[in-house]
């Protein structure tokens, strides 16, 4: 019977090849007990078809828009972030390196020969522990910690973002 | 009102940044997901956060998507994981409709008097029986009977075989049936 009742979902879904549309169609006309079976399934595959769905919230649409809008008007400050303050300051960084190197060559008296030997003399390199205090490291320590917790919270915010995705 | 233009028509507008037009495919959309979420939620406040963040991923995603299925079974498949994450993160019990707690809530939710079951709605009867299948039969059911979409388009959005979305549409629509007859007993022969 259960093999019976697949066929006769298949029949009603339409599913069925012309074929077995037809043998199907023949087995309900003659047989009374199949007949009332597809019956039953067709009348409760209808009452399926004519079944009413949920409706959501009133406010519905509006939250999603609104949840939309929030998340599209962070966009464009991200953006500035990224573009225009990062390049900024790699400009920066990139400049001040060039503008030392260029004060560095500028220094060096390039017509010596013996360049290697008058290196100790010309430059005198300052104390390192002169600047290597406690506050000094103390700052240096705090630096790294900060932009260690700045960098994992980017990345975790990151990682959370393509989560959501 | 709602907009004439198709689904594609209504992405391309959304793309161009026009968001207004994303605003009507929400509202052409939103009963079904919805209902869909409420399968697997049981309740229309964690239903509607579910429909909200499914919503608002199809946006974020809206670029990615290609055309080579409807916009509906492309949106369902994101209801389907959004829900299932959802289930993962609640421990929402998916256990069988055979458990036995679930008998006595039933039993409870369904004592009716004659006049009660009249004045109710085969709908009614309808939407209550499948809320007690599991998450997987019910959204199958409701996917193939209101979603308009073929076994195919399930088992896309399911990420199944359209093979087991035929047994397994078969194996609900049998349970739904018991489900109806345990809690109307007499008058689901007048339902089904």
């Amino acid at each position: 019977m259960n093999n019976m009742e697949e066929k006769l979902w298949e029949y009603i879904d339409g599913r069925c090849t012309p074929d077995e549309q037809e043998s199907i169609g023949a087995l309900i006309a003659e047989d009374e007990s199949i007949r009332l079976k597809y019956n039953q399934l067709l009348r409760f595959s209808q009452e399926l078809s004519a079944m009413e769905i949920d409706e959501p919230p009133m406010a519905f649409t509006y939250n999603v828009m609104e949840a939309i809008r929030a998340e599209e008007a962070q966009k464009p400050l991200k953006a500035s972030i990224n573009k225009r303050i990062i390049m900024g300051i790699a400009a920066f960084f990139v400049l001040t390196i060039f503008a030392l190197l260029v004060y560095a060559a500028a220094g060096i008296q390039w017509s010596s020969v013996n360049i290697i030997s008058q290196i100790p003399s010309v430059s005198k390199l300052p104390e390192a522990n002169n600047f290597i205090t406690r506050p000094v490291i103390m700052g240096f320590m705090f630096f790294d910690v900060i932009l260690g917790l700045f960098l994992a919270d980017t990345y975790l915010r990151r990682k959370k973002s393509t989560k959501q995705l | 009102m709602q907009s004439k233009l198709s689904d594609i028509e209504l992405i391309e507008q959304t793309l161009a940044g026009n968001q207004s037009a994303y605003t009507d495919l929400v509202k052409r959309h939103q009963r079904f997901v919805f209902t869909l979420a409420m399968r697997f939620a049981k309740g229309r406040e964690d239903a509607e956060e579910i429909a909200q963040d499914c919503f608002i991923k199809a946006y974020r995603s809206l670029a990615s998507f290609q055309g080579q299925s409807k916009f509906s079974t492309w949106l369902y498949s994101i209801v389907y994981t959004t829900a299932m994450t959802f289930l993962r993160k609640k421990r929402v019990a998916t256990d069988s409709i055979d458990d036995e707690n679930i008998h006595i809530q039933i039993e409870n939710h369904s004592g009716y008097d004659v006049n009660n079951v009249e004045n109710k709605s085969k709908s009614f009867y309808l939407n209550q029986a499948i809320e007690q299948l599991l998450p997987d039969d019910a959204a199958i059911i409701t996917l193939f009977y209101k979603g308009e979409q073929s076994l195919e388009e399930i088992g896309q959005a399911m990420g199944m075989e359209a093979n087991t979305v035929k047994v397994k549409l078969f194996r609900a629509r049998q349970r739904l049936k018991e489900k109806l007859e345990r809690n109307l007993k007499h008058e689901v022969k007048e339902l089904i």
